[in-house]
């Protein structure tokens, strides 16, 4: 099977600063990639490449067998982007909003408006549907946001930090929902620093910690013969310090008996 | 009026579709943002308040741009040469409206808030390009309309039908003019500059341009002298046959051929379409591709290496000092701060208040040459004249425009804090950012004004300067206290109301402040002088304690009033 992703020798730089440093990386059809790493890792970055905001950087990266340097448009096409800090129009509704999404990929009204109501309906949104999202929560706002991502059908799903301000319920609809989606055949491309949940939903998970890929693989092979969870893996790998310390010495500044 | 407006900018579909915009995408980017700036941002104490927006503020606003369009028809009459007439027009439209884009609207070329939105989704470069600068053509149309109007009006009793018939075309092309060769200018600077420094380097460029714009369009025409424009024509200066306005006003030789007085003027109105035409292809086809790429880049803000040992403790900065010496409630000091950290570091910030202060000077030789004596004479006369009080009054522009635009940030929805903090008195947060305001932009520019003034008028002015500096700051905090207190970068800037806002701010202020000023000038009597000064101070200490004591109550009234 060919991979419908494949990312060679990418790297980029602000300034001074290597923010990504020579990645290599293939995502197959169907896959779901846990891609982690901790703050400032280069995760974001990555993501705004595959999704044609950041265009200036050194390596190649194909897209569905296209350059992405040479077909950016044809390849957003196929692309589904959520966007971590519930980024839109909040002074839309959603109906709007949504219905400009649609047009910017060219979807005739009566489909934009049929999934568009279907999607909300499954998220318990449709009697918000007209009113502004200013005024929405957290959560509700994320919902807009994951339909949006999704309202053309994309084969490709990027999530960044999907499940952030949703509640238990819409939790477990979104983790059930990314199971659907990969029956499919959508590959997603999943960032989060909620371990557990990558754990549990993801095929292959990505490491990535100062630019560079330091661990790639299944989780069980990650583990390799332990018992450890993500989590402990991540910490392990990318903690330089005891944590355990760190929460003391931080606790210990507000604590009463300092002061 | 947005309805016709988006008609009006998609009439030439065929030729945005050429230039390799996307009709469907482009029109869909269009009314969805013209509809988001019908909207207005809710604040933190009225999540519920959905108002429709003020039609009152729009017919003012219209009304207000009308009255200054009045100016711009004295060329119109000044001149007996016709052509040279409506060249005087042109430039002067011309400046001013580069001038306007400059100041007011170009930040809608270069926004990066919805990169996230927008970039993501299968639209080009053209479209996105082609979007922003028909946006903002929108915006502009709404005040070149009311503003040339009564210019319109004139000539067409000057000329008759074929004049009015007439007078629009030159206006379009005149439009298209400033629209693509200013933003033409900034895609051209964001493909020459390293992207992380762009906006620093337009902020300056802003700064620097609207400086130059401002100083020639007012005392340029005053270095020249008025009967002598009356006899002037365009066969004395040749040379003007190369600047745009000259070939806009040669299109008036397609109803009089007559007019043109300069040999090849009929010719140079052809360059006058053709020129609109050819930046606007220069711009779209060479300029506007990787308008994506450079703009997501500006974001990418430089990122240094930290360095440990620069980690300096806050109490060794000068605004730390100031701010504990000179505030006595903690709220105060935090405002202070706050006001002072920010003012220094916010682009747009930087970029509307700091050409006021080069205005000041501007103002103060356009008025000085208004009675046409050459410069050496009017400036070997200045210690005779009173002209300090106008200095020394002009400076409340300064202040004025600092204080109007430190409620105002892109990240307004942090004001939070404000509310989630035990703040019993937001007045105090109030005060710390006026103080902040006043010691860092008033105070040392005012000191400067003040040095310069004793060194032409000599100490017996002290009493004036005084007197000047205590007016104008009550005047400022009066204008707080009854029109706007909001507490510091709580505002979203709305660009529907940018440009006309300003003119009318202008005008508000200046009335006001010309009143204090030739008050001022009326008391001859240094005791005189000396009683005004304390009761200036004593009613300056009744408007600071209302307003440092400004209540949530009052806060909240100031937010619905929006």
């Amino acid at each position: 099977m060919q991979p419908i992703i494949t990312i060679n020798g990418l790297s980029k730089s602000y300034g001074d600063k290597q923010v990504l440093n020579n990645i290599h990386l293939e995502v197959y059809p169907g896959q779901v990639i846990g891609y982690i790493g901790p703050n400032g890792a280069g995760k974001s970055t990555t993501v705004k490449i595959l999704t044609g905001v950041i265009q200036d950087y050194t390596g190649t990266v194909t897209v569905a067998g296209m350059d992405l340097r040479d077909n950016v448009l044809e390849i957003k096409k196929i692309i589904g982007y959520v966007p971590e800090l519930a980024e839109l129009y909040d002074l839309l509704t959603p109906r709007e909003y949504l219905s400009f999404i649609g047009k910017l990929y060219h979807m005739p009204d009566n489909l934009i408006e049929e999934r568009m109501t279907k999607m909300l309906d499954s998220f318990g949104l449709l009697p918000n549907i007209d009113q502004r999202m200013d005024s929405f929560s957290k959560g509700m706002r994320q919902k807009v946001l994951i339909t949006s991502g999704l309202i053309h059908n994309p084969s490709i799903v990027i999530l960044d930090e999907p499940l952030s301000g949703l509640d238990a319920n819409a939790v477990i609809l979104v983790k059930e929902l990314l199971q659907r989606l990969k029956q499919e055949g959508k590959t997603i491309f999943y960032c989060s620093h909620m371990m557990d949940v990558v754990e549990k939903v993801s095929d292959h998970i990505i490491l990535i910690d100062k630019g560079t890929i330091i661990a790639n693989g299944t989780f069980s092979e990650l583990r390799g013969s332990g018992t450890e969870s993500l989590e402990q893996i991540f910490s392990k790998l990318t903690a330089a310090d005891n944590l355990g310390e760190k929460a003391d010495s931080f606790a210990s500044a507000i604590s009463n008996k300092n002061s | 009026m947005n309805k016709f407006l988006l008609f009006l900018v998609m009439l030439p579909k065929a030729l945005w579709r050429s230039l390799g915009a996307d009709i469907e995408q482009l029109k869909w980017i269009l009314s969805v943002k013209l509809k988001m700036d019908d909207r207005k941002p809710l604040g933190f104490s009225r999540p519920q308040a959905q108002k429709k927006p003020s039609r009152y503020t729009s017919a003012l606003t219209v009304v207000v741009t009308f009255f200054t369009g009045i100016v711009y028809i004295f060329p119109l009459f000044g001149f007996k040469d016709t052509i040279l007439a409506l060249f005087a027009f042109y430039s002067m439209m011309l400046v001013l409206l580069s001038f306007m884009l400059i100041m007011d609207f170009s930040s809608v070329l270069v926004d990066t808030r919805d990169k996230l939105i927008i970039f993501t989704k299968p639209v080009n470069d053209k479209t996105i390009f082609l979007s922003r600068m028909l946006h903002i053509l929108i915006y502009f149309m709404r005040i070149v309309l009311p503003m040339s109007l009564p210019a319109w009006i004139v000539w067409g009793i000057l000329k008759g039908w074929e004049g009015a018939l007439w007078f629009p075309v030159p206006l379009i092309l005149l439009v298209f003019i400033c629209l693509f060769v200013v933003l033409g200018c900034y895609l051209l600077l964001l493909r020459l500059a390293k992207p992380e420094k762009f906006k620093d380097i337009i902020g300056y460029f802003q700064i620097a341009f609207s400086i130059i714009i401002f100083a020639s369009y007012y005392l340029l025409p005053r270095a020249t002298d008025n009967e002598m424009l009356q006899q002037m024509t365009a066969t004395q200066y040749p040379w003007i046959r190369y600047v745009p306005s000259y070939w806009l006003a040669a299109c008036w030789t397609w109803v009089e051929p007559s007019a043109a007085k300069l040999a090849g003027t009929q010719w140079l109105s052809i360059a006058a379409v053709l020129f609109p035409l050819a930046a606007m292809w220069v711009t779209i086809k060479m300029l506007a591709p990787s308008f994506i790429k450079r703009i997501s880049a500006i974001d990418g803000v430089e990122v240094h290496v930290p360095n440990m040992k620069k980690v300096k403790k806050g109490g060794s900065k000068i605004y730390y000092w100031l701010a504990n010496i000179l505030n006595s409630t903690n709220a105060s000091k935090a405002g202070f701060m706050l006001t002072w950290l920010q003012t220094a570091r916010s682009r747009t910030f930087k970029m509307r208040v700091y050409p006021s202060f080069a205005y000041i000077f501007v103002y103060f030789f356009y008025i000085l040459l208004s009675d046409n004596r050459p410069f050496a004479e009017v400036w070997e006369s200045l210690p005779q004249s009173g002209t300090y009080l106008l200095l020394l009054y002009l400076s409340s522009f300064a202040i004025m425009n600092a204080i109007n635009f430190v409620t105002i940030s892109e990240q307004y929805k942090a004001a939070w804090v404000y509310y989630s903090s035990p703040v019993a008195t937001p007045g105090h947060i109030l005060g710390g950012a006026f103080k902040a305001m006043w010691v860092k932009y008033y105070l040392p520019f005012f000191t400067a004004i003040a040095i310069f003034v004793i060194y032409i008028w000599g100490f017996s002015v002290v009493l004036d300067i005084l007197l000047a500096m205590v007016n104008v700051t009550m005047f400022a905090l009066c204008i707080l206290r009854v029109g706007y207190r909001h507490l510091p970068f709580s505002l979203a800037e709305q660009i529907k109301t940018s440009g006309a806002k300003t003119i009318f701010r202008v005008i508000f202020v200046f009335a006001l402040i010309g009143g204090l000023g030739i008050a001022h000038h009326l008391i001859h009597f240094w005791w005189l002088k000396l009683l005004f000064l304390v009761l200036s101070s004593i009613f300056l200490w009744l408007v600071w304690d209302s307003y440092h004591n400004t209540d949530w109550k009052s806060i909240r009234m100031a937010e619905d009033a929006l």
